[in-house]
């Protein structure tokens, strides 16, 4: 085999048979084909003898899937060959791949040597199969053009792979699903019911505004006439401390209740006791009633409770 | 207990097993009502998925002020730890999210000894679901400056005077500071919670909402010119005062006129003048959920229950809770 001095570039040739152990193919072989078998023939260069020493290593490690390795690499220089109508990037394939076929055909040598000894039936064995693969027509199969004859394992594997991979995405999805259960993505956010609660709302605030606007208006027009004012003043406020001093903590009834009697119109009281619908607002009416103001002396009103209406449920501790 | 003032982030070595602090202390006694303002501590039991975490910090966001915003908790830390901190702190509500079963609760409990009311979360969407969803979410500065305003509705309704409903109320009311309102000032309400009972369902809806004031009668182009400052495009108009007077079409969203107005009791701000007639209108923000009531317990997440929902079916679950104390 003699050294080209540039193995990449080719040209369309006819074979010259430079070896005489190669059969003769009685159909005249196509340009890429030609191309390829002189391809062959050449010693490859010295890089690519670096490449074949490395991948002998390497190929040595796997002896099992030694089968299938060649076939996918059939297969695969069976798909890249036809599908480049450039000789050089054919030839380039078909080089490595024959380097690569040569490696595993040659068990235990791992030099360029043993690759290159074996160039020739490599070679052969890459001929016949190519020209196989071309005569063979192409079945229009789901799993996409299958060259090789293992096609039987290549699609266990395929269906096995598919299997786990359902498993895996249905366990995720139901993972997932329960990781978010109750969280609700909002599909539509304006819709009646929405609506109905931001009028609620809406209102509440309209109430307040207007409590307070009562209120602070009417305060500043009092304030000229201080006697009054200051004495109601006094009295809400004593009113409003003196539950609180018994207490931890509790509402501020606001100096809401004596203007109740005098300066809001009592049709404001009244409105709320018919509206029991509407429950208060923070300076609420609801704990103006006397059954709820005790209500942050918390253990008494938790007892009276529980005895009243619910049976004690004397269970040891509380969910989780 | 002056280790408490440190900053947050100082905590990190030695703070590992106790929750770190607030960074500044608001005022404890609110110097208009006299009464206690109440703080309260949001935080989580157990591991929660990704959304749940999420809905954390909203009900964090939405407490503000007066809540430790970046509280941090470890695996380690019990339900005493808090207790231990929040008495120093004035903390006097926690709100406990959980994951049993993956069923998220929400837990509303008064400390130091105070009723635990247990909720079932049916349902709940984001605040970042909610503000995706709008067209144009809103979210003003010191939207978090000042404490909400809560709105119950629906837990008198058919004159029933059922406990653990008027327990429910006067929790909920008291987890927020009150206001007085002669004093308040109206730029100071910006946020509303709502809390809808359906008595059918039996479920609480939760809403949370700002506020935003807009001036009625007054044409929308003036009163965008007014607020946004910014010079109109007179191109298409012979003269001003075709802009001033054009009829322009009312929006889809113009809100119902008579019942959303209120006439304010002082200035808000430029466009928004006492006693003219502004409309109220609130935008979503905040978390939303839809709860339901499922144990009242008379102590911290222990003692004897006052109420259950479903009966006694629930001595599987007590058991689990007593690990955590």
């Amino acid at each position: 085999m003699q050294a080209d001095p540039n193995p990449m570039k080719r040209k369309r040739k006819p074979i010259k048979s430079k070896n005489p152990k190669k059969k003769k193919t009685t159909t005249k072989p196509s340009g890429a084909m030609a191309a390829v078998a002189e391809a062959k023939r050449r010693k490859p260069s010295k890089r690519m003898l670096k490449l074949f020493k490395k991948r002998a290593q390497n190929y040595h490690s796997d002896s099992d899937d030694d089968d299938e390795e060649e076939v996918v690499e059939e297969g695969r220089r069976g798909e890249a060959t036809p599908s480049d109508g450039n000789d050089e990037d054919g030839s380039a394939d078909s080089e490595r791949g024959g380097g690569s076929e040569g490696d595993d055909e040659g068990d235990g040598e791992g030099g360029h040597r043993g690759g290159i000894t074996r160039f020739d039936e490599g070679c052969r064995a890459f001929r016949v199969a190519f020209s196989k693969i071309m005569k063979r027509k192409l079945p229009n199969d789901a799993l996409g053009p299958m060259l090789s004859a293992h096609k039987k394992l290549v699609v266990e594997k395929l269906v096995e792979e598919e299997a786990e991979h359902k498993a895996k995405g249905e366990a995720k999805k139901e993972k997932i699903l329960a990781l978010e259960k109750g969280h609700v993505k909002l599909a539509n956010f304006l819709d009646a019911k929405e609506k109905s609660l931001i009028k609620i709302a809406t209102k509440g605030v309209v109430r307040l505004f207007n409590e307070v606007s009562k209120a602070q208006i009417s305060q500043r027009g009092l304030n000229p006439s201080r006697t009054k004012v200051a004495k109601e003043l006094a009295k809400q406020r004593k009113r409003t401390f003196s539950p609180e001093l018994k207490k931890s903590s509790t509402q501020g009834h606001g100096d809401h209740l004596p203007f109740n009697s005098s300066k809001l119109s009592n049709s404001v009281e009244k409105e709320n006791d018919d509206e029991l619908g509407w429950a208060p607002l923070r300076d609420s009416y609801m704990l103006t009633s006397s059954k709820l103001k005790d209500w942050d002396k918390m253990p008494d009103p938790a007892a009276s409770v529980g005895q009243d209406v619910f049976p004690m449920e004397s269970s040891s501790s509380d969910e989780e | 207990m002056a280790r408490f003032k440190h900053n947050a982030r100082r905590n990190k070595k030695w703070g590992s097993a106790k929750p770190p602090v607030l960074k500044k202390q608001p005022p404890s006694v609110d110097h208009v009502t006299g009464s206690k303002i109440p703080k309260s501590f949001v935080f989580a039991r157990g591991k929660l998925p990704g959304p749940l975490k999420q809905l954390e910090l909203d009900l964090r966001k939405m407490m503000l002020p007066y809540t430790a915003l970046k509280l941090k908790e470890k695996k380690r830390n019990t339900l005493k730890d808090f207790l231990n901190v929040a008495g120093p702190m004035g903390v006097t509500h926690f709100l406990i999210l959980s994951n049993p079963k993956s069923v998220p609760h929400l837990r509303v409990a008064r400390t130091p000894q105070g009723p635990t009311l247990t909720f079932e979360i049916h349902e709940y969407a984001l605040a970042a679901d909610i503000a995706r969803s709008q067209s144009r979410p809103r979210c003003p500065q010191d939207l978090f400056k000042n404490s909400p305003l809560i709105v119950l509705s629906g837990f008198g309704a058919g004159g029933q005077h059922l406990k653990h409903l008027e327990l429910m109320t006067i929790m909920f009311q008291n987890i927020f500071p009150t206001i007085d309102i002669n004093t308040v000032k109206l730029a100071s309400c910006q946020r509303i919670v709502l809390l809808n009972y359906n008595s059918e369902e039996k479920l609480i809806d939760f809403r949370h909402y700002s506020v935003r004031l807009q001036p009625v009668g007054v044409s929308r182009r003036i009163r965008k010119l007014v607020q946004n400052h910014q010079v109109p495009d007179l191109r298409n108009l012979q003269d001003v005062s075709d802009f001033v007077t054009k009829a322009g079409y009312g929006s889809e969203s113009e809100p119902d006129e008579e019942a959303a107005t209120v006439s304010l009791a002082s200035d808000l701000d430029r466009v928004n003048r006492a006693s003219t007639k502004s409309a109220v209108r609130l935008q979503e923000i905040g978390p939303r959920m839809s709860l339901r009531l499922v144990k009242i317990e008379e102590g911290l997440c222990s003692g004897g229950v006052i109420f259950t929902e479903f009966g006694k079916g629930d001595g599987e679950a007590n058991t689990a809770e007593g690990e955590e104390d």
